[in-house]
């Protein structure tokens, strides 16, 4: 199914794509940077969206395949549950903010604090990453093929962001662990899985909290 | 807290067409901004401010039949000042200097207090202003364009991208911690920055474009030749 | 700031952290009074005569409004923050009396969605235990930008709290001291907020109302802001508005009256005349419900006082170790929900505690309260002269002191006069 986005509005596409069964595959033509495209999914079924998607493109989805044959603006995948939402170009800034859970891959870059929040989902960046990347992020994991920006990793908590390129500065609390051979089966198997042949799954640096913000001490 | 647009056309045969593109650039963020807009048109330094939604306006200033050779524009949804004509930026000031901002300054009174000492006269209770008006002071001062702006990042507190104009020069600069969006595309024709991709998608030969965000606290510049 | 306050941070080394509101003094509802009817104006009969109190929230873009048989509401409040009992109390006082209650900083439990007619669904900048098939199982949602407690801060949950359910929805390490965002992770500014606004609806296919909630600073152009940028409901929350924890200095010196805000929000939403207004901070009787309404609410929200009602800083005699004293608190006067000591099973994580809380029992005393707060509110309306307590009017009263009727903007009590005009 194919659905013109310089004749449908948003609204009637996204209630299109609600109501598709399992399995089916739906084009999005002329996105034009469309806002909130593919948002909400639940059921299994593929949405490639030809061009430039707006703001949270495939957004609190789940189960469902969001393909973005272009660069996409901010929050693409957020609060994701389940499923991809990939990006072929760019991603703007707060890629996968909170994302619970699926993978969201960008194949550019993606900007300022990609991985906001993260809450388990799989974050993987061809590119580099702007400043902030996995500020506060809670639990997952972010794989970046390039360089990092400014504060890599400020506040973290449990997620775990590996950078195959430079990272310019970690941010509060977060610090470089030494790669274990887990950390490379998964890397090795992450970059296999999406094509990210540039990345030397044995010569990533692995960062993570140094856990000093957990605790106040008494109150 | 607005849509910005602005464009610098480098390319002489796209010079007649200025204000078609930056027409079509305006509409993809009206909805940022419904209550206003304003635009600045170089050389001509003509500046156009209305209340009214940004389409409605565009077309009421026969804004498509312009040319020339830069523009910058906004729309505006009305933070803490009211929505007037005299409340629209481009706040255009000094040596026809004009500055559009998306976002909302946290020590501006505090700066208008310091350049009011020195003289400087307002328009309007704007925070954006204040900016615009911090250049032109620095500025006059004998500063350039870009020291102004790095001056403009540690005097001012709180979330900005800003886009400035002058008859030569083009240039943008957001917050260290870059709250609101902004993004940059080049062609060899034209450089143009927007609040959104989608109001550069509208852009002749945008597929070929040089397509970025800006880095915070970084002073992009471009200047005619 | 007392010597002892002095000493505490020196001890401490950092700032004092405590639950409730503000508990300096400050201009409040009780500064205001009603011109009731006498011979320019007629009563209705208090007991026979019809008011009604049916609050209709969302009508703007929703398809299922929110529709309460009172235009009283629960506040939100997390699991977490409090017991899954206190939760389960609330929902179930709320459902008896046809008002709504609200999730909070932590996500939705299933026993306050089974326990909840009306259930309002929020979300914070945190985003913790953030589902969207909990969102499209809410009846209305909350974006929070702020609350009243501490409007431009972030949430807080200290490790005692942080149990392994509470921690397992929260996505955190069990123990920790939580400290939440206080900007939302994928937008700032109302601009970018309108975008938010329309990605929730789309997910839930604009079936329900959105409501944007403010802690009460620069309530005139952050309301307006709201509504521009598509809120359905407004929710304001004034600095009397209470926490589970937070900075004392946030508590009690941040934000303005709700008093105040009330009066500058329904004056933001006159061109809105389809965005609805819920105020919160402080509201503890009828009188403060029927003031807050003549003053331009649609609604009203309460918090502490429901968790009062439901037992909070009760005196407890038979419950053994784990008291007042234990906490260094009085009953009365314990604001120490951020320990998670809490004796009466209200604020707290401990399983041994939260058993002190029977849900049913407390749910009766609470839909007892809210029902008190209803008939006070229906008698002072009716004693204006109105059969709905939504055609209460700033008119309809007067202020006692010169402050309440600059805030409010209502004469001072005998006089025309409104100070500053």
């Amino acid at each position: 199914m194919d659905i013109d986005l310089s004749t449908t509005d948003v609204r009637t596409t996204n209630a299109a794509l609600r109501a598709l069964p399992a399995g089916t595959t739906a084009r999005l033509v002329n996105p034009a940077g469309k806002h909130n495209l593919a948002v909400g999914l639940t059921e299994p079924i593929t949405v490639e969206i030809d061009g430039t998607a707006g703001y949270y493109a495939g957004g609190l989805g789940k189960n469902a395949t969001v393909l973005v044959r272009g660069t996409a603006g901010w929050g693409a995948g957020e609060n994701l549950m389940s499923g991809l939402v990939q990006v072929d170009g760019d991603a703007s800034q707060s890629l996968a903010a909170s994302a619970h859970g699926g993978t969201i891959v960008v194949r550019g870059d993606a900007s300022l604090r990609a991985g906001i929040s993260l809450k388990g989902a799989t974050v993987l960046v061809g590119g580099d990453v702007g400043d902030h990347c996995g500020f506060m992020a809670q639990a997952g994991t972010i794989l970046i093929g390039g360089d990092a920006g400014r504060g890599l990793g400020d506040s973290l908590y449990e997620a775990v962001i590996y950078v195959a390129g430079k990272i310019k500065d970690l941010g509060a609390d977060a610090r470089i662990e030494d790669l274990t051979a887990e950390d490379v089966e998964l890397i090795a198997d992450l970059a296999k899985r999406h094509g990210f042949d540039h990345i030397d799954p044995e010569n990533v640096k692995r960062v993570a909290s140094a856990k000093q913000l957990y605790h106040w001490g008494s109150p | 807290m607005c849509g910005i647009t602005a464009i610098q056309v480098r390319d002489a045969a796209l010079r007649p067409k200025l204000g078609e593109l930056i027409t079509a650039m305006l509409g993809q963020v009206a909805d940022r901004g419904p209550d206003s807009a304003g635009i600045m048109i170089y050389p001509e330094k003509r500046v156009l401010k209305g209340v009214g939604h940004p389409t409605t306006l565009a077309t009421e200033w026969r804004l498509h039949e312009i040319s020339g050779t830069q523009a910058i524009a906004h729309t505006r949804m009305a933070t803490e000042s009211a929505i007037t004509a005299a409340h629209c930026h481009p706040f255009v000031v000094g040596d026809a200097l004009s500055l559009v901002h998306n976002g909302s300054f946290a020590n501006h009174h505090t700066i208008r207090r310091e350049l009011t000492a020195q003289g400087v006269e307002f328009d309007s209770d704007n925070d954006s202003e204040v900016a615009a008006r911090f250049l032109a002071y620095r500025m006059a001062q004998g500063d350039d364009l870009e020291k102004a702006i790095r001056l403009l990042c540690e005097r001012f507190d709180g979330f900005y991208t800003l886009a400035i104009q002058t008859p030569q020069a083009f240039a943008v600069v957001r917050d260290i911690i870059a709250c609101k969006p902004a993004i940059i595309a080049e062609t060899p024709g034209w450089v143009a920055m927007a609040s959104e991709y989608r109001a550069l998608a509208v852009l002749p030969g945008i597929e070929s474009a040089r397509v970025y965000e800006p880095e915070p606290e970084e002073v992009y510049l471009w200047t005619l030749t | 700031m007392s010597y002892d306050d002095i000493r505490e941070r020196a001890r401490l080394g950092r700032y004092p952290i405590r639950g409730g509101g503000a508990r300096r003094k400050i201009p409040t509802f009780d500064d205001l009074t009603f011109l009731t009817a006498s011979a320019s104006r007629y009563p209705l009969e208090g007991y026979r005569e019809h008011c009604a109190t049916r609050t209709v929230l969302g009508a703007k873009n929703a398809r299922d409004p929110v529709v309460l048989e009172i235009p009283i509401t629960i506040a939100g409040m997390s699991f977490g923050a409090l017991s899954a009992q206190a939760k389960e109390a609330l929902g179930r006082a709320a459902s008896e009396v046809g008002t709504s209650t609200t999730t909070g900083d932590g996500g939705m439990t299933p026993e306050e969605r089974m326990s909840s007619k009306t259930l309002v669904y929020q979300c914070l900048p945190s985003r913790y235990g953030f589902n969207p098939d909990d969102l499209r199982a809410a009846d209305a949602i909350e974006i929070v930008l702020g609350q009243g407690a501490k409007p431009g801060g972030g949430g807080m949950l200290m490790g005692q709290k942080l149990g392994p359910r509470v921690a397992a929805m929260r996505t955190l390490p069990e123990g920790i001291d939580q400290r939440s965002a206080c900007r939302h992770p994928d937008w700032t500014g109302p601009d970018d907020l309108l975008i938010k606004i329309e990605e929730l609806r789309e997910a839930t296919g604009w079936r329900v109302p959105v409501f944007v909630k403010i802690g009460a600073t620069r309530v005139y152009h952050d309301v307006r802001l709201a509504a521009v940028a598509g809120a359905d409901v407004v929710v304001v929350d004034g600095m009397q508005g209470g926490t589970g924890a937070t900075q004392d200095v946030f508590i009690e010196h941040t934000g303005i009256p709700t008093l105040a805000a009330v009066r500058q929000a329904a004056d933001a939403l006159a061109d809105f005349p389809e965005v609805k207004l819920i105020v919160s901070g402080g509201i503890r009787s009828g009188a403060d419900v029927a003031k807050a309404l003549a003053l331009g609410a649609d609604a009203v929200s309460i918090g502490v006082a429901a968790l009062v009602a439901l037992g909070c800083n009760d005196t407890v005699h038979d419950f053994g170790p784990a008291s007042y004293d234990d906490l260094g608190t009085t009953p009365g006067d314990c604001t120490a929900c951020h320990t998670g000591g809490c004796p009466v099973g209200i604020a707290t994580q401990s399983p041994g505690l939260a058993a002190r809380l029977d849900p049913v029992r407390g749910a009766q005393r609470v839909a007892n309260y809210l029902r008190a707060l209803t008939m006070e509110t229906t008698m002072l309306a009716r004693a204006c002269g109105k059969a709905d307590v939504h055609h209460l009017e700033p008119e309809d009263l007067v202020a006692l002191t010169v402050e309440a009727a600059a805030m409010a903007r209502v004469p001072l009590a005998g006089t025309e006069w409104i100070p500053g005009r």
